[in-house]
């Protein structure tokens, strides 16, 4: 990881991602955030600097409901993109479902580090920061 | 009468005794005497030669007057030109009771066959009826009649469609081909009304030099277990269903729901850290998008609730014109911002049985939805349009607007909480709720659709007759 992690947010709920930045904030841990409230418009992104280790993201916190794109038709597609990610980033599925089925379908892919239902702590943050 | 040694041991009279007797009075049983004279009196009028031995079969008498089946052969004869007739006499008590034997043998094989609950035929080699029993054909002349014939013939006589009797006539000559027993379903609609439906099988038998000997045809009746099969299906078709919208109903719990309490926890707990005045306001404001929105999604999941549960409501006899004219006016602002062109039919079927407040609902969720989903390109058209088939009444609701992938969302599509453009107002309830509606209602929807083109609502009411 860089000396200062790229994050990337992917979630359609534009007060989710205002009140996860003021989350991470409280941290006082310095990150760069990028937010990206259309799952399609990260994989494009992605696909953009897959030779530019410099701008990936360390970590994905990637939600699961979002329309037309949702997260499982993200990861799909992330996945045949994801060998060629120098960064290698972690891979957070951030969802406020509570449903065991989920979880375990999150945890069954490859490339998912973990599931988070949310709201995302900060205690769970720099958990996730420094691990 | 003259009489032989060995005809003492059969009667015990001694040949004394018998000669001189009429045959008849002393060896043969009374009821018999009539039969025995006039075959006598047959050979009289005809010369000796021409006619035939003949046997026929009494009851003879022995001395002590106990009787015993007997066989009697007659032969005229002519000795010293004098007319004689000679009469053997055997005892048949034996052969007699062997055929008794096989003769109840036979009813008792028969009695089971014919109560069978099954059809039984059994055929020939060539298709032709050996053995019918009642549960086959009810009518005891038909059952004698059909013997020996085919089924064109017995189609014929009953002028019958004739397809069956070919129908019949390849399956028959399937199982002589392959040798193997062929079984299949069929299904009749009785003249109650009633669907029966038997299972049928036909299969070779042979004799043991390995010929075919007959072929057997069998029909159970497997209406009842037909009937349960089919309640079974039902069921569990309902089952998944309910099952399918159980995980929805946990989904919508988890996102539109949990999701927007999530928000308001966390905006609450930084509205409490906060010291600054200012940011707390911000915050606040924050909050009543939220807490509108939880309202409306919690309205529209009982709302949901409400279809399923509410089984018995009312159908009426609802114009279609009169129900969008109601959508036409909850939308009115919509529908004159883009200056839609409504182009309506409702003449091949003006009216339908059913609840106002679905087909209210239903009108509104798709012209609402075409109004949201229309395309910038193009100036905005709808056509709603019914129909009248041969037992449903079926609404079209066709625009030019944006279309869906498909392929890409087929399974998803009525779904609840699906959406599948980015539109603030997108929360994927409405298709859901019409499906819930139309299929609660014991009716059908689909839809075709290509980006860039528009999509077509198929709605299919079922006709209840009163």
């Amino acid at each position: 990881m860089k000396p200062v992690a790229n994050i990337f947010l992917i979630d359609d709920d534009k007060l989710f991602l205002f009140l996860t930045r003021k989350t991470i904030l409280a941290t006082k841990k310095e990150v760069n955030l990028k937010e990206f409230t259309d799952a399609n418009v990260a994989l494009n992104y992605l696909k953009e600097i897959v030779n530019n280790s410099e701008l990936q993201p360390d970590i994905i916190f990637l939600d699961i409901s979002m329309p037309i794109m949702d997260g499982w038709d993200f990861l799909d597609e992330y996945m045949k993109l994801d060998n060629h990610i120098i960064n290698k980033p972690r891979v957070y599925i951030f969802s406020s479902s509570i449903s065991p089925h989920d979880s375990e379908r999150a945890k069954s892919i490859g490339v998912v580090t973990d599931f988070i239902v949310k709201p995302l702590v900060k205690d769970k943050f720099i958990e996730i920061l420094e691990s | 009468m003259q009489w032989n040694p060995k005809a003492t041991e059969l009667f015990n009279w001694t040949v004394k005794e018998a000669v001189g007797k009429y045959f008849h009075e002393t060896l043969i049983a009374p009821e018999y005497y009539s039969q025995y004279l006039s075959e006598i009196k047959s050979f009289e009028n005809s010369s000796v030669g021409q006619v035939p031995h003949k046997t026929i079969e009494l009851i003879a008498v022995r001395k002590d007057r106990s009787e015993f089946d007997c066989a009697l052969g007659i032969s005229p004869t002519q000795i010293k030109g004098k007319d004689y007739f000679i009469c053997f006499m055997s005892d048949i008590t034996e052969r007699k009771l062997a055929t008794k034997k096989l003769d109840k043998q036979k009813e008792f094989y028969e009695n089971i066959l014919n109560h069978l609950p099954t059809d039984i035929a059994v055929f020939d080699p060539d298709h032709r009826y050996l053995f019918v029993n009642p549960g086959g054909i009810k009518d005891p002349e038909l059952r004698k009649y059909i013997i020996g014939k085919d089924d064109f013939e017995y189609c014929e006589y009953r002028n019958r469609d004739k397809s069956l009797a070919q129908l019949r006539r390849n399956q028959f000559l399937e199982v002589k081909d392959s040798n193997k027993e062929i079984r299949w379903e069929d299904s009749v609609v009785d003249p109650d009304g009633n669907t029966i439906t038997h299972l049928r099988r036909i299969f070779p038998v042979h004799n043991e030099h390995g010929e075919l000997s007959m072929v057997i045809g069998m029909g159970l009746d497997i209406t009842d277990r037909k009937m349960l099969e089919e309640k079974q299906t039902l069921l569990v078709k309902q089952l998944s269903t309910q099952n399918t919208q159980l995980v929805d109903f946990c989904n919508i719990v988890s996102h539109n729901l949990r999701g927007p309490l999530v928000n308001m926890s966390m905006l609450v707990e930084f509205i409490e850290e906060s010291e600054d005045t200012e940011e707390q306001e911000m915050l606040i404001l924050k909050l009543k998008p939220v807490i509108d929105n939880l309202h409306t999604t919690f309205n529209e999941l009982v709302e949901s609730i409400q279809i399923k549960q509410d089984l018995e409501i009312k159908s009426v006899n609802v114009l279609f014109e009169d129900c969008l004219k109601r959508t036409i006016e909850g939308l009115d602002v919509e529908i004159n911002k883009c200056g839609a062109t409504l182009d309506v039919d409702f003449e091949p079927a003006p009216l339908v049985y059913f609840p106002q407040k679905y087909l209210f609902s239903i009108f509104h969720n798709l012209v609402s939805n075409a109004l949201k989903y229309q395309s910038p390109q193009r100036k905005f058209i709808i056509k709603i349009r019914t129909k009248k088939l041969e037992n449903t009444i079926l609404l079209t609701v066709e625009d030019n607007g944006l279309g869906i992938d498909l392929v890409k969302h087929k399974e998803n599509f009525f779904k609840i909480g699906k959406v599948f453009h980015h539109h603030p107002n997108a929360k994927g309830f409405g298709l859901f709720m019409t499906k819930t509606q139309v299929e609660a209602m014991d009716g059908k929807i689909w839809v075709e659709s290509t980006p860039g083109v528009g999509s077509t609502f198929f709605i299919e009411f079922k006709i209840h007759y009163l």
